[in-house]
């Protein structure tokens, strides 16, 4: 087709429409707005084109035509990521996943599921459920994100305690690498012979390659489920609970904390009539007997710990309330201030009534609040840091405040995110947890995957654009580095 | 090799077969090594307690040796957060002993000590060598958070970090484990521990009928049951079934399972030694030995092809992986395992034998090979530990 474009990235759209058809291909600014960025909201680029392909080979396609100009592109499942790793880069290419929602072959003897990469988190449990089986990790968006989205950002959620993250349920991803050609990791059998390239995959933030399709392994649903929530009169009180539980040997299926604040926003939103300082929600699950016996022994540490009432779930219509409490924190902050931002980092778990504090010092001295909602059983922070974005100076005072919070964590031994990502948002925090020379061994690894760099470029990595030159940082290729040859 | 023994001082090189031995003492030393050895164009290859050494084909060329035995220890241990960091030439068995050695904790490093004592975690990693517990608490790539490890090229650097989730950067971890060193050294390594259980007790079952087995094992795969191991030893038709639990919990489990099973039970005493003898298998004997791989419902197939080959299986019959022992090293007799085990979609390793990695060697997917080539050429860009 004879197309007069005036840029590679409208020339790749015109064809796009003859591979997609013509409407999968948005060019239109209002329609690119949609797309200009994702949770992470105060972060905005609007793309080239947003192209959704329905098939792993308009994928390719796609993705060859961008390689052939050198125009960058981004995949996107549901945009609901909180660290900016779906935005657009401003003449690029969104890859939009929405269209491969498919499940393609539910395998019951064998405890998988094969599904194309737009399928919600929720919906792949919900096709398991008639038959017993369930996928374990639940990010609290589930509703929303796609296994996309969740293989890119190795998404954690509540449950990951005791069953570990996205990475420890994902078998084999058909992917799309950067030059268009289709390649398979991992595979249905154990041990794949060869490096374990599904496992830098997953993690990724979407920057080695478009997964196309997922195996994802399913686990059987716990025979018996006991939930609590313990009320204590503080952080400090609640976080040696969780501290005595674990020692006692006592592996919960989650173990989650909410302080008065983040009680306080839940309220708005669901019945829950909780009148604490902190909430501590523990949930056990397994055959019934050792669950019934740990619950006891659960029940009794938080009570020895300070707990000044311990409920118990009675119906599954009460588990199912303070859950929702907890999973609607988030949003729920919303009602409490005009804006808040969303941190997210990890600490050693015994770190937690210290870390605490120190937020809490951190947020006095700025003049700023800051909500705590997180997974305590591994030490994940979500503060909230509330303000008033009409106020003049407060968001920068929040974004100070956010930023150092995770500096804290690193401080303390831990990670400046544990399943929300680097994305753009905290690239240029790279450097407080990695040295130069970490830095450029994982640009060697992506580079690897993606020599032009067109793969979801300016994430992940930071580059002198976006945070100043890091010392002892070099983008060069390793055999350059080794000076074994020269680039002419 | 005088330039190697110039770096370290000549007390650090020694000599083995003919073959230059350098033991560097940490992770600077490595990277000063491996910049030379890129720079002078050596070929090195990595021991740690040189019990896996076969699980990787010959290098072509092997100027020294670079040993990991200086690069030993504990260098720290949070019981509190059941996590571990320890250095890379460290005995699985010394890492161990430091914790479940630590006063009012019991918890433990989920890893076995697959090749025995001189094992080290290292190496372990390396060979992604996983023992029974793999049932439960999964292989090292379930159990490692973090490492430090020194490119082909002597880059010295940090991948993850000590905290149980993280999700900076890329999992280079990952990709070093399984590799067989030929990515980088593996100096340092972080992982998490898991708490002992309350009680444990094991259900020993017997059959030689392998359709009954798989129908035993699959049915507890869906069962309110936790176990930590469920191994077969084949064809003498041996199934060991461990629960973990509460005491109340492993008894209740333990009744269960004896109702899904149709097999005859046999002392669970027996079961102990059964275990030892898992882990000792690609290590026993003369012949050839593969490990391998297949989908859970496909054990019975398995299973009988083993046996068709004459051939003895120990492994973990619900996910399925393991090791298949061989007789002798007849090549006919390895080729014909090795197809019954593709012709099922499973994979296989080379572990020992004649011949045995030229004949294991997998037709990758298409476009894996090029981006493994790609890789080694970012991390190891002059091949000194291809
Ligand atoms: C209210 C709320 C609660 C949340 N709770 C949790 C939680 O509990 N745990 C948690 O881990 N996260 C949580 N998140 C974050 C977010 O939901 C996850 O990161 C999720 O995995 C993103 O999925 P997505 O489909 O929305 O991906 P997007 O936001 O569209 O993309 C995220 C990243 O994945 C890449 N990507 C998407 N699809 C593909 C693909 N097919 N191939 C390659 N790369 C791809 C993108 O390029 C981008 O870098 C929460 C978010 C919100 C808004």
């Amino acid at each position: 087709m004879a197309v007069a474009a005036t840029t590679p990235v409208l020339e790749i759209a015109a064809l796009a429409r003859d591979i997609v058809g013509p409407d999968w291909v948005i060019t239109d600014g209002a329609q690119l707005r949609v797309y200009e960025c994702d949770g992470l909201k105060n972060q905005r680029e609007i793309p080239g084109a947003v192209i959704l392909p329905g098939s792993t080979d308009q994928v390719a396609a796609v993705v060859r035509l961008c390689h052939e100009r050198g125009v960058p592109f981004v995949a996107r499942g549901a945009g609901s990521g909180l660290s900016g790793g779906a935005m657009p880069t401003a003449a690029g290419v969104v890859i939009g996943l929405s269209r491969l929602r498919q499940v393609l072959d539910l395998d019951v003897p064998n405890q998988r599921v094969r599904v194309q990469p737009g399928v919600t988190n929720l919906h792949v449990s919900e096709v398991a459920a008639p038959h017993g089986l369930y996928y374990a990790p639940d990010p609290s968006s589930q509703q929303v994100c796609t296994i996309g989205g969740n293989i890119a950002e190795n998404a954690g959620g509540a449950h990951c305690l005791k069953y570990g993250f996205t990475t420890n349920h994902v078998l084999a991803a058909t992917v799309v690498l950067s030059d268009g050609r289709v390649v398979e990791f991992g595979g249905e059998a154990p041990d794949a012979p060869g490096l374990d390239l599904l496992g830098v995959l997953i993690g990724s933030e979407g920057t080695i390659a478009v997964v196309t399709e997922a195996l994802l392994n399913l686990l059987p649903r716990p025979q018996h489920v006991e939930t609590l929530v313990a009320m204590f009169p503080s952080s400090e009180t609640a976080g040696a609970a969780v501290s005595a539980i674990i020692a006692e040997g006592i592996v919960p299926a989650a173990v989650e904390m909410m302080d008065r604040l983040a009680i306080d926003a839940a309220k708005t939103q669901t019945p829950i009539t909780w009148d604490t300082e902190a909430a501590l929600i523990v949930e056990l699950d397994g055959p019934l007997i050792e669950v019934q016996s740990q619950f006891e022994a659960v029940t009794a540490i938080c009570e020895r710990c300070g707990a000044d009432a311990v409920r118990v779930a009675a119906t599954p219509e009460e588990r199912m309330e303070i859950w929702r409490a907890r999973k609607s924190a988030f949003a729920a902050v919303g009602a409490l201030a005009p804006a808040y931002l969303v941190q997210d980092g990890v600490i050693p778990r015994t770190r937690l009534p210290e870390v605490l504090n120190a937020i809490r010092d951190l947020a006095d001295a700025n003049g700023v609040r800051v909500a705590n909602v997180f997974h305590a059983g591994d030490g994940n922070l979500h503060p909230l840091v509330l303000y008033d974005n009409k106020v003049e100076g407060e968001q920068d005072r929040a974004e100070r405040v956010a930023i150092r919070i995770v500096e804290l964590c690193v401080e303390f031994g831990g990670s400046i995110t544990g399943e929300h990502g680097v994305g753009v948002e905290k690239v240029c925090s790279m450097p407080k947890m990695f040295s130069g020379d970490d830095l450029t061994a994982f640009a060697r690894v992506r580079a690897a995957f993606d020599p032009d760099g067109l793969c979801n470029p300016d994430k992940l990595l930071p580059t002198p654009r976006l945070c100043g030159e890091v010392p002892g940082f070099h983008h060069t290729h390793a055999v350059e580095a080794a000076g074994l040859g020269e680039r002419m | 090799m005088a330039g190697l023994a110039e770096i370290l001082g000549a007390d650090r090189l020694s000599e083995e077969h003919d073959t230059p031995v350098v033991t560097p003492r940490d992770q600077a030393e490595v990277a000063e090594l491996l910049t030379a050895a890129t720079r002078d164009g050596l070929a090195l290859t990595i021991r740690g307690g040189g019990t896996k050494r076969n699980w990787r084909a010959a290098p072509a060329r092997c100027d020294a040796i670079l040993s990991t035995a200086a690069l030993a220890g504990i260098v720290d241990h949070q019981p509190g957060d059941m996590t571990l960091v320890v250095r890379g030439g460290t005995p699985l068995v010394d890492a161990q002993a430091a914790v479940t050695g630590a006063a009012g904790h019991r918890q433990r490093l989920m890893l076995e000590p697959v090749g025995g004592p001189a094992a080290t975690l290292g190496g372990i990693l390396s060979t992604r060598a996983a023992g029974p517990l793999r049932h439960r608490y999964g292989t090292p790539r379930d159990i490692v958070i973090g490492a430090r490890y020194v490119t082909g090229d002597g880059l010295a650097a940090k991948t993850g970090g000590t905290v149980v989730k993280n999700v900076a950067g890329y999992d280079v971890a990952k990709l070093l484990i399984g590799a067989h060193g030929s990515l980088g050294v593996i100096t340092e390594i972080a992982v998490k521990l898991h708490p002992v259980p309350d009680v444990e007790r094991m259900l020993v079952l017997r059959s030689t009928d392998s359709a009954a087995v798989a129908r035993f094992v699959l049915a507890l795969s869906t069962a309110p049951v936790t176990p930590t191991l469920v191994e077969v030893h084949w064809p003498d038709g041996v199934v060991a079934v461990r629960i973990a639990s509460t005491a109340a919990g492993a008894d209740a489990q333990i009744a269960l399972l004896r109702g899904l099973a149709p097999l005859d039970e046999v002392d669970a005493a027996a079961g102990e030694a059964l275990l030892a003898n898992q882990l000792a298998l690609p290590f026993a004997g003369t012949g050839s030995v593969f490990g391998v791989g297949v989908r859970p419902t496909d054990l019975a197939p398995l299973l009988d092809a083993v046996a068709l080959v004459g051939g003895t299986f120990a492994g973990r019959a619900a996910l399925v992986a393991g090791d298949v022992l061989l007789p002798d090293e007849d090549p006919d007799r390895s080729s014909r395992l090795i197809a019954a085990v593709r012709g099922l979609g499973g994979t296989v390793q080379a572990r020992r034998g004649a011949d045995a990695h030229r004949l294991a060697a997998a037709a990758h997917a298409p476009g894996i090979a090029e981006l493994e080539a790609a890789m080694r050429e970012q991390l190891d860009p002059a091949g000194v530990l291809a």
